[in-house]
């Protein structure tokens, strides 16, 4: 009896090993440090490419990477320019504060403001401006950080903490100046624990106007923002009547800042897709009855005419809407159709100013799921090429280079990916090329089960995160970066200044 | 060990009703907010605390348990006791993974509604069998289950 009973607690307490030890292992593995550099996070990836000092040997040097050589640059140093009068010069002091949307039913809800308000104030520009923002934390305990989402400004001016600058603590400031290349629509927001400060309203909008200044009568702002339950656009609940005369020409500069996809359409007049994330759409034709796809982060704008005789327009914009005509006239009633136009199919081809099928570099960015723990937290985490974070890939370019990427993603969610620095231009989905005016994004929607192959010029040095964009799913470890030879960063994830960019 | 494996055999029907419970308290209160003019999106939040309840109590709490059912089970003498944790343990991974694969494919929440009466099945007959009297150490059957 006693061997049995022995036996018995033998072989129970294998089993038991057998099961806890590999969870134990994996627990134990996931566990970051307190402080650590993106440039030792996970595995550097070459596509093909030759690797440097600080990439080559990655993994053996620990959470800080490879240390920096002679001639290596440091994030720090890639700035906009130093001197010069700014052409436009915004001060914005981030709070932290209750405030009353209009419109919205909710009581006054805690939310984090710009100059007292969310969204913070539109930033208008000029192609070619030098814009300079000081921003000063007023009350936002977390510290803040802005990033230009969609600009391709120098890499100091990112605004990613713990990447490219510090988080800004409460009583502290921060400069941002770069000039604005690219007309377009654009946003800015925290990049310092983002999927709350994001959420609660930490964001504005930056309108860069073509120096040929804007071919439309109306130039309106719609940027879409869910608030707790409410649905706003510019911050704003309930019905917005804007007001345009029969005949004049009006441009809606749609703006997703929330985490989910929206469908953006139009009723009772044609519409055009005239831009695409900051990046103009080459021979736009009419469209009716068909919605737009717009990535959370992503913009759209849309061109219209209000009709001279007949109802105004509504524009729809996910869960919100925007009726545009004289005073008085009705809305159309309308539902959002059902059809999708597809951008890779929109517009005429233009030139790409370089050659995708040369690239130099080529890469895999393949989007999982499975169950596991990040920073010893258990769930069912995101993984990149296989693994989870902070296991993740960074992906390995030099100043020049033809980058193709391949972006896979399994059934489990959809994926608005956002690569910071550069716009790439779509090659093709699920294998069938694009045909249509060359599709420049920055945010890019990528559906369950989709596969995008993407192509871009590695020409902004520098350490860029290349995430998904639903701030929810970087939380949970959907983030990787670009990085540059010959770049690195001081700057730490968690470290004194409790840097956290998700 | 017994008496634990009969507890955690218990906590586990318990947290399946807690889960049916959680993500009616949920529809519910979508259909109510709708019927009352609200639009939902992905980025709105839910109604009430019922979809974050059943999502924490169906990736934590009933993974958790039924992993413990399972360890105790080992040590704890109760006839077919490994196999009806190790059952009900696999009919959580496969209740799990039905979950996930439902927001994909709506039609295959059917099979996650009704695997959730085998989960709870599983875990009420495990209970019970840790409810039954010890049998006699000398019985052979006893020998029989543990090898």
């Amino acid at each position: 009896m006693a061997v049995k009973h022995n036996t018995r607690m033998v072989v129970g307490a294998v089993a038991t090993l057998l099961i806890l030890a590999p969870l134990a292992v994996m627990w134990l593995s996931s566990l970051a440090p307190a402080g650590y550099s993106v440039m030792g996070m996970g595995r550097a990836e070459l596509g093909g490419g030759s690797a440097d000092g600080l990439h080559a040997g990655h993994d053996d040097h620990g959470w800080d990477g490879p240390p920096p050589g002679p001639g290596d640059v440091s994030v720090a140093e890639l700035t906009g320019p130093a001197g010069g009068e700014p052409d436009v010069a915004v001060q914005l002091v981030a709070r932290s504060e209750q405030v009353q949307l209009a419109g919205t039913r909710d009581e006054s809800i805690p939310a984090y403001t710009l100059n007292g308000s969310t969204p913070g104030p539109v930033i208008h520009a000029t192609q070619g401006d030098l814009v300079q923002v000081t921003l000063a934390n007023e009350s936002v305990p977390d510290g803040v950080t802005l990033h230009w989402h969609g600009v391709d400004v120098p890499n100091a001016e990112d605004g990613v903490a713990g990447v490219t600058q510090d988080a800004v603590p409460v009583g502290g400031s921060h400069t941002y100046r770069f000039v604005v290349e690219d007309a377009g629509t654009y946003w800015y927001h925290s990049h310092q624990v983002s999927h709350e400060q994001v959420r609660r309203g930490l964001f504005g909008v930056l309108v860069v106007a073509p120096s040929s200044g804007i071919a439309a009568d109306h130039d309106v702002v719609a940027a879409l923002h869910t608030y707790g339950s409410a649905a706003t656009l510019n911050g704003a609940g309930g019905e917005h009547h804007y007001v345009a005369g029969p005949g004049e020409s009006v441009r809606v500069r749609v703006v997703n800042t929330d985490n989910g996809v929206l469908r953006a359409w139009v009723a009772g007049a044609p519409f055009r897709v005239v831009a695409v994330d900051g990046r103009d759409v080459n021979a736009p034709t009419p469209v009716t009855d068909a919605a737009v796809v717009v990535a959370a982060g992503g913009r759209v704008d849309v061109a219209f005419t209000v009709p001279a005789d007949g109802p105004a327009v509504l524009v729809g914009v996910g869960a919100a809407a925007l009726v545009v005509g004289p005073v008085a006239t009705a809305a159309p009633a309308g539902t959002p159709p059902t059809e999708v136009l597809d951008l890779l199919h929109y517009g005429s081809p233009a030139d790409l100013g370089f050659d995708p099928a040369r690239p130099d570099r080529e890469f895999d960015y393949r989007i999982g799921r499975r169950p596991g723990f990040v920073d010893g937290r258990p769930g069912m985490f995101w993984t990149i090429n296989g693994r989870m974070y902070p296991d993740v890939p960074m992906f390995v370019v030099s100043e020049g280079d033809v980058v193709r990427m391949t972006i896979e993603n399994s059934r489990s969610d959809n994926h608005p990916m956002h690569l910071h620095g550069h716009h790439a231009v779509v090659l093709a989905r699920n294998g069938v090329r694009a045909t249509g005016s060359p599709l420049w994004v920055d945010s890019l929607e990528v559906d369950r089960g989709e596969s995008y192959e993407i192509a871009f010029v590695a020409d902004n040095p520098g350490i860029w995160m290349d995430h998904c964009h639903d701030l929810e799913h970087a939380v949970d470890g959907l983030v990787a970066h670009l990085a540059y030879t010959g770049v690195h960063t001081p700057f730490r994830i968690g470290g004194a200044a409790s840097n956290e960019p998700e | 060990m017994r008496k634990t494996y009969r507890v955690l055999g218990l906590l586990i029907a318990l947290a399946v009703v807690v889960q049916a419970s959680a993500i009616a308290f949920g529809t519910f209160g979508f259909i109510n907010e709708i019927d009352r003019g609200a639009v939902f999106t992905p980025s709105s939040e839910p109604p009430n605390f019922g979809p974050m309840l059943h999502a924490i109590n169906g990736t934590l709490i009933i993974p958790v348990l039924s992993l413990a059912l399972l360890v105790v089970s080992f040590f704890a003498k109760v006839r077919r006791g490994v196999r009806l944790a190790l059952f009900t343990f696999l009919a959580v991974v496969v209740q799990i993974n039905l979950g996930f694969f439902s927001f994909d494919t709506p039609v295959i929440g059917l099979l996650h509604g009704a695997n959730a009466f085998v989960v709870l099945g599983l875990a009420l007959t495990a209970a019970r069998a840790a409810a039954r009297e010890a049998p006699a150490p000398a019985a052979p059957v006893v020998e029989e289950a543990i090898a």
